[in-house]
This record gives C-alpha cells, sequence and structure tokens, in this order.
C-alpha cells in the first residue's frame, strides 16, 4: 500500500526572484511580527522581501497563542510596548473590516479571587488609567455574576476592561501577508538564513536555498531573534523561551463566559486567562515555563490536568465539558521584560526582539514604530498583483458552509468545506503545512481530531500539489 | 421550509434500519439526512469481516454490509438525503448545510441516529509532541480503506477494546509493524482471548498495567513511546500513534440544541422506548451512549420504529421516573421509565473498571436489590425489571456499582 507522508504533503517553496536582485528591506521571520512589518514597508513603497525558514508563515511563537486584542490597560507604563499594542490595537480597529478579519468585543474582567486580591484592583485600575485606557471600572460582586453567572461564587469583584476582545490570530497575519503581497512584496519561504555579510551597501543573506540581497535587514525571528541577530556581529540579547500550554474546551462550552476571564496578576505570572476562541471553542491557558529549547513546546499530562482543574475552580460547570484540543507555544520572551527594538544605523540592521505575548495586538503599531525609526523614503509604485481578501472561518461573520456550491463538508466537527481547503492549497499565499492548512481553515481541529477527515484531507491536499 | 412526517439524521446500521421498518409499517414521508456522501455510516471503513451475522443471516465485510443496509433501504423506497449536515434544532425544525444552500424541514416526529466517535489524544491529556501521525482507529481505517494509503510503518496502539484489535488487524491488512498493544488498565477491556491471539498468533506484546509517559519526537515526527510499569521505563520505537476506543456518541449537536443534556452518556435522556422528555424526539444506536456493535444497533433501530409508528398514531401522554448511576458507572441507557410503556427491563448499564462488585438498586432511597456480580468494561449489564417495583410520578431510581 501507497505511504502518505502527513509531513510532508506540500511542495516545498521556493522564490520568484532573481539572485541579482537588491532589495530595500529584507524581513527575517513570517511570524505576525514579520508579516506586520512586511505591510507595512510594502505598502509605503519600499521593495522588500520575507524571509522565513519554514514552509508557511505562523510556524513559530505565533501559531500558538490566546488571540485576545488588548488595549494595553495592563502593560508596563511608559513603554514602547504600551505604545505599539495602543498604536496596534487602533490599527487593527481600523483595518479590519476592509480586510475581512473578524471580532468578538467581549469586554474582559480581572477578577479577583480573594480579599488581598481585591484589595489590588485599585491599583490595576490606576494603572490602566494612567497608560491611557479609560474604559475601564471596577465592578461590585454583584454585577460580576450579573455579567458571568457560570462564574464560580468565590469572585469577590473585578475591574472590566471594555476594550479587550478576541480575534482569529491566524488570519490577521494571513492578511497583513497578502496586502504586503498586494504592494508588491515578494517572499521566500524555506528559505533559512544561514548567515550574512554587509559590503557597506547591502547585506548578502546567505539560506538554505539562494543568496538574497537587502540595504537593510529587519531581524524578526521570533524564537530564533538573537540567534538571527548575532549574524550582524553583536549578540545585545538572549531569547528565553517561555512555553504556555493550553487547553481547549468543545463549542459545548462557548457559553458559559461572556467575558474574557483575566486573573489578578501575581509578581511571578500574568496567571491563566479564560476566552471564547474565534472558532466558537473555549480556551483555558497559558501555563509560563520558561526554557532553553526553542522548538520543544510539548505538553504534559499534569501541567494539562492542573489548567483543567485551574479552570473548573473558576468556572465549575466546565467540569462537564470535553477537551478537544490541547497545545503548547513558546512565546519568545528575552531576558528583560521590554521590547528588544534597536536600529543599528552602521550596519543598516533592525531588530525587533524579544516580543513576548503581546505581539499579536502591537504587530501593527510595531512595524509603523519600525518603519519611523528606519526614517527612509520610498516611492510607491503601481502593482499588478491583485489578491482576495481572507475568507472568514471564524464563528463572528457568516462562513462557506453557509453558502452553497461547495461540493461537500470534508471536516464536520468545524464545518470545513472541500472548497475552502482547496482554496488554501492555491494561489499567491498557499499553505505550505498541514499546520498551515488548519491555521486558513480549521480542518481537523475540531473534537474528533482528524477520526472522520484526515484521510480526506490529506487526499485533497496530494492532489492539489504541483 | 418542508414539512416532513419522519426525519432521521445518520444513515448507519441504526438510522437507516429504522427507516427500512418504518417504510414496511406504511410511512412513506420519510428522509433519512447524513452529512457524508455516501449512506452507510461507520461500517464502509470497518474493511474486515464480521457484519451482518444476526440481521442477514450472511457475514459481509464492513463496506458491503453498508451496501447491503443501503440497497435494502432503496428497496423500501427510504429516501436519504446526503452531504446534508445538521447544524441547527429547534424544537422540530432541522437546519442543514448542503451544497445547495440551507434548507430546513419540519419533521413531526425526529430520529437522531448520529453515531459515535472514538477520543483522540488531545481529550485524554496525555503528555508528549504534537503530530499528525497520532490518530485513532477511524481515522487509519479510513486512510486504509477508503484511500488505500498508510501514514505510518511501526506503531503502537493505546487502548484494548475490541477496535484495538480492529486498528491491529487494519496494520496487519496495510503492512504496517505493530510494537505493541498499550494499556493503563490491569487487564484488558474486551474478551481476554484476544490479548492470547494477539500474543501466540501475531507476536504482538500486550502491555497491561502500564503508564504512558510521553509520546516522543521533534518536528511533528515521531521517534517512540516512553511507557513504564513497576517504576521501570521502557522506549518503544515508532513513527505512529494510534489511539483506539473510548467512543463517545457524535452528540454536540444535542448539547447545544437541548436545555437537559445527560453528561454521563453524552446523550440525551431517553426511556425504553428511545423517547426523550420531547415526545417528538427519539435517540438511538450509538448516539445513545458511545459505541456498541453494528448489529445491536441496527436491532435497536428497528425497536425505535415500532414506537415512533405508536407515537404518530395516538397523543400519548409521557409520564418519566429517572434512572441515576454512580460514577462507578460509565452509562445507564435508558435513563428514563416511561411509567405508560411496556416494563420488561429496566435499564443496561456499563463499569468503568473490571471486577467483582456490589450492585445496588435503589428506588427512593429504599433498597431494591443488593448483589455481587462480575462485571467487565466490556460487556454491558442488562438490568431485569424488578418484581413488586410500582412506580409513579416524582420517583427516583439510583444504581450504585462498588
Amino acid at each position: 500500500m501507497k505511504h502518505i507522508d502527513l509531513n510532508n504533503l506540500f511542495s516545498k517553496k521556493t522564490s520568484n526572484f532573481g539572485k541579482d536582485e537588491v532589495f530595500d528591506i529584507a524581513v527575517i521571520g513570517a511570524g505576525v511580527v514579520g508579516t506586520a512589518i512586511f505591510k507595512e514597508f510594502c505598502e509605503n513603497g519600499a521593495k522588500t522581501v520575507l524571509v522565513e525558514k519554514a514552509n508557511d508563515l505562523l510556524e513559530g511563537a505565533s501559531k500558538g497563542n490566546s488571540a485576545i486584542i488588548h488595549t494595553g490597560f495592563d502593560a508596563p507604563p511608559e513603554s514602547l510596548e504600551l505604545e505599539c499594542v495602543k498604536r496596534g490595537y487602533a490599527e487593527y480597529m481600523k483595518i479590519r473590516e476592509e480586510l475581512n478579519l473578524p471580532i468578538l468585543k467581549t469586554t474582559a474582567l480581572v477578577v479577583a479571587w480573594s480579599d488581598e486580591q481585591l484589595e489590588k484592583l485599585d491599583a490595576i485600575l490606576q494603572k490602566g488609567l494612567n497608560n491611557g485606557i479609560s474604559e475601564l471600572e471596577q465592578i461590585s460582586q454583584k454585577q460580576v455574576f450579573k455579567k458571568e453567572p457560570n462564574l464560580s461564587k468565590k469572585a469577590k469583584g473585578a475591574i472590566i476592561v471594555h476594550g479587550e476582545s478576541v480575534i482569529d490570530a491566524w488570519s490577521a497575519p494571513l492578511a497583513y501577508l497578502r496586502c504586503g503581497i498586494v504592494a508588491g512584496g515578494k517572499t521566500a519561504f524555506s528559505h533559512e538564513v544561514k548567515d550574512g555579510h554587509f559590503n557597506g551597501e547591502f547585506w548578502e543573506l546567505k539560506t538554505s536555498q539562494k543568496t538574497i540581497k537587502a540595504k537593510t535587514v529587519i531581524n524578526a525571528a521570533g524564537l530564533y531573534g538573537d540567534i538571527v541577530d548575532s549574524i550582524k556581529g553583536s549578540k545585545d540579547f538572549k531569547i528565553i523561551p517561555r512555553k504556555g500550554q493550553f487547553i481547549i474546551f468543545d463549542e459545548t462550552a462557548y457559553n458559559l463566559i461572556n467575558s474574557i476571564i483575566l486573573p489578578v496578576p501575581t509578581k511571578i505570572t500574568k496567571g491563566v486567562v479564560i476566552t471564547k476562541t474565534a472558532f466558537g471553542n473555549l480556551l483555558v491557558g497559558p501555563t509560563a515555563e520558561d526554557q532553553e529549547s526553542r522548538d520543544n513546546s510539548i505538553t504534559l499530562e499534569q501541567t494539562l490536568k492542573d489548567l483543567q482543574h485551574k479552570a473548573s475552580e473558576i468556572i465549575p460547570k466546565i467540569k462537564k465539558h470535553k477537551i478537544v484540543a490541547t497545545f503548547a507555544g513558546l512565546r519568545p520572551a528575552s531576558d528583560e521584560t521590554y521590547y528588544r527594538v534597536s536600529i543599528n544605523d552602521e550596519k543598516n540592521w533592525i531588530t525587533a526582539g524579544g516580543i513576548r505575548s503581546t505581539g499579536l495586538t502591537s504587530s501593527l503599531g510595531l512595524a509603523k514604530h519600525i518603519f519611523e525609526i528606519n526614517d527612509k523614503k520610498y516611492t510607491k509604485k503601481e502593482s499588478k498583483v491583485k489578491l482576495d481578501n481572507v475568507p472568514n472561518i471564524s464563528e463572528f461573520a457568516s462562513r462557506d458552509y453557509e453558502t452553497s456550491g461547495y461540493d461537500k463538508i470534508i471536516c464536520h466537527c468545524e464545518k470545513v468545506t472541500k472548497r475552502e481547503i482547496q482554496n488554501a492549497c492555491r494561489g499567491e499565499t498557499s499553505t505550505g503545512t498541514l499546520g498551515g492548512l488548519k491555521r486558513r481553515t480549521r480542518a481537523t481541529m475540531g473534537r474528533c481530531q482528524g477520526f472522520n477527515c484526515l484521510s480526506a484531507v490529506a487526499e485533497i491536499c496530494e492532489s492539489e500539489k504541483k | 421550509m418542508k414539512n416532513i412526517e419522519i426525519a432521521i439524521i445518520g444513515a448507519g446500521p441504526s438510522g437507516l434500519a429504522a427507516a427500512i421498518e418504518l417504510s414496511n409499517k406504511g410511512h412513506k414521508d420519510i428522509i433519512v439526512f447524513d452529512r457524508e456522501d455516501e449512506a452507510g455510516g461507520t461500517p464502509r471503513h470497518c474493511g474486515h469481516l464480521g457484519f451482518g451475522i444476526f440481521e442477514f443471516k450472511r457475514i459481509f465485510s464492513g463496506p458491503n454490509y453498508a451496501k447491503k443496509l443501503v440497497s435494502k433501504s432503496k428497496g423500501a423506497g427510504v429516501k436519504i438525503n446526503l452531504k446534508s449536515t445538521l447544524i441547527k434544532v429547534d424544537k422540530n425544525i432541522l437546519t442543514f448545510s448542503t451544497p445547495n444552500g440551507l434548507e430546513k424541514y419540519n419533521a413531526k416526529k425526529i430520529i437522531f441516529a448520529l453515531g459515535a466517535r472514538e477520543t483522540a489524544r488531545p481529550s485524554l491529556l496525555v503528555s508528549g509532541t504534537r503530530s499528525p501521525n497520532i490518530i485513532t482507529t477511524g481515522a487509519l481505517q479510513r486512510f486504509v480503506y477508503m484511500e488505500k494509503r498508510v501514514p505510518f510503518k511501526k506503531v503502537v496502539i493505546i487502548g484494548s477494546e475490541d477496535v484495538s484489535f480492529s486498528a491491529l488487524m487494519t496494520c496487519r491488512h496495510a503492512g504496517i509493524h505493530v510494537e505493541a498493544i498499550l494499556e493503563e488498565d490491569k487487564s484488558i477491556n474486551c474478551f481476554s482471548i484476544l490479548k492470547l491471539i494477539s500474543k501466540y498468533i501475531f507476536n504482538i506484546p500486550v502491555k497491561t498495567g502500564i503508564k504512558i509517559i510521553e509520546i516522543k519526537g521533534k518536528d511533528k515526527k515521531i521517534s517512540g513511546t516512553s511507557i513504564s510499569k513497576n517504576e521501570k521505563e521502557e522506549f518503544i520505537e515508532c513513527d505512529g500513534v494510534i489511539f483506539s476506543g473510548n467512543f463517545t456518541p457524535e452528540s454536540a449537536i444535542l448539547q447545544t440544541s437541548f436545555k437537559e443534556f445527560n453528561y454521563k452518556n453524552n446523550s440525551l435522556h431517553v426511556t425504553q422506548n428511545f423517547q426523550t422528555k420531547n415526545k417528538d424526539i427519539f435517540v438511538v444506536g450509538n448516539a445513545l451512549r458511545g459505541a456498541l456493535a453494528a448489529y445491536k444497533c441496527y436491532f435497536e433501530g428497528k425497536n425505535v420504529a415500532k414506537y415512533v409508528h405508536d407515537s404518530l398514531k395516538e397523543e400519548e401522554k409521557l409520564v418519566t421516573v429517572p434512572i441515576e448511576a454512580d460514577d462507578n458507572i460509565e452509562w445507564c441507557s435508558p435513563s428514563l421509565v416511561d411509567l405508560n410503556a411496556l416494563k420488561k427491563s429496566l435499564t443496561s448499564f456499563k463499569v468503568k473498571r473490571n471486577g467483582t462488585g456490589v450492585l445496588k438498586v435503589l428506588h427512593n432511597d429504599e433498597k431494591l436489590l443488593e448483589q455481587t456480580i462480575d462485571a467487565y468494561t466490556y460487556k454491558s449489564i442488562d438490568m431485569p425489571w424488578i418484581d413488586g417495583l410500582k412506580l409513579k410520578k416524582g420517583d427516583k431510581i439510583k444504581i450504585e456499582f462498588n
């Protein structure tokens, strides 16, 4: 019987530019930060290439997070992180409709579970107000239960943060990538940057495929940020990957809460969050575990059980609901808590490192910040590339299965159609990995985890392979 | 919106058997809906023999059994709507997603014959790496029997139910080497003869009482599975892991559509007539409590037809008494007694662990029965009606096993 390699269902991507082409900008890393920077520079006329070692975007830190768009109420005061979070938040709100990106305006509650925590709420409120976030207020125990009737009766009070919302953390970066391509940007997936040399005029980046030339390099390599950064000749920071394990409950648990439930942070950790997801599930996590490895994101039975227990302490009714998925993400934390953003004018090298868990929100703001510190003018050119908007896969807007002519539903749990899977395998930003297909369509992500559809999905991918 | 007399959701053995029987009773305004593009249900991808002996007095492979069921349905004039995914239930109104757009039906009676699925790795919280090569038996069978493909060469099978040995047979058929069958319980969860067959005929060890420590691997590739027994660790090299068994009803649509849900069975509460508290709604087959053999589902489907037929004839009054089961019992079905229906049996149930224990039945906290029984996780126990038991509205029955 013929073998099918589920880790190799897609062709290795190549690049579509000549080896002598000299770009204005090479962005290393196609995570949420890299794609946002790519979008910003392309749209402002810079001749830009996005270089990524994996065969698809979001294969590193950006694939696993809680998908919350933050207001910045609890960000470090007067920090670059706060500035970027606020700008990023505003920018997402501005462009999301035009790009067909969904949002569920949930609000968040920072819930106090003890008298000691209750006392801390005022400081959280003040910090938020000082950060320039006005839409927040303290609410009483009674108001908490009115808003969240399923919350454990141990809740003492809360701060309500009106702007905190849930988005689709996978479609947004894909949309940014497409914006960049439409504006004339080029991509080089499966191009792992191995080394580089700056000749005073431009960089020659040696990659696992061809050498890429660019006048300025922007390092957005996430978990590998410090390694890539050493190419410029100095080591300014160290990445300490922070693992976060998550559990996801079935759609049956989706309506147990209305708001995002945040804990009162302690000195050690921000704590466990409970939130709805864009895909109609309930997510609980993350843990915060510092580790050496940049690619080992295993889940541990005991940790997941602890998360499950923690969730049932917050929402007792959750005990009756099934866990359908578990995962671990790695945040590219660094040896300091702040963003490691710097520019080396002699070497034409910009670093966007140590972008921790707030990267999903801050990326669009950070991209603008980096464009400003680069301080160069580019001339916009007419581009002939046209791409449709990313299709909606969230529960917040209508989906393909609610239309007609989709052939058939392949993934029954997540209601993913054959047409959606085929489209994800085609075109300029087609998927390069099975994970990428999941992130574009939700196929195999549901409660049966491929019991029904994995073989059919694999078959479609294979037949689409060129 | 179209009005129909009977809607059956699911074209597997129980759904089709119900449709055939209802059609034979003269009900022609029936549609069986199925989300797949082919009718027949789960047997379609069970390539091995062993189907049909009780229903058709012949032995079929799963796919041929499915074909036989479908042709019998067509012969009876049953209409089957394929590629119809139920997305909403609102009282008697069903909304389906179909390639022709959304379709709505208003049905007088609805039978949910939704089937079951195996529990996948994430719900079991097993430690280790993530990989597409960690799959369930069902997924493997679809690869092997429907796509004629094999995703890996060397596997361990986790679980020891009947279906785990189906997984073993599927692997042998596909040329996949099975390194071991792993079971965390002390003994296997099916007839013990299968352990011997596996060990002595196929030379595949069945390791019971072990703990799965971690699925090892990197970059979505699996290198092996580490297990321990009596504090001794062992690493088993493999490039795939099959999670088998732990069937659960495919019932999310019921959980999100109905106020009262039976969390023990992961289904709705039903009476001995498969009727829910909503008189127009019935649940049958594996949608009631995980997996039973196909023939049992078939006969349940046949039976439910009779009750649906009766309930269409006369407007009956439904008075029920709940049956609760304790935590040592995995499921108990039916979980309601319909006081106006025939009372031949009380219920049937399945325990969570193999072993001898004391079974107690309580009626409003008064002991009705106490006896020591041998119970097995792979055999459900039928509880006949207890002589002299008189139930009235507001009563309750409790079953305990210790």
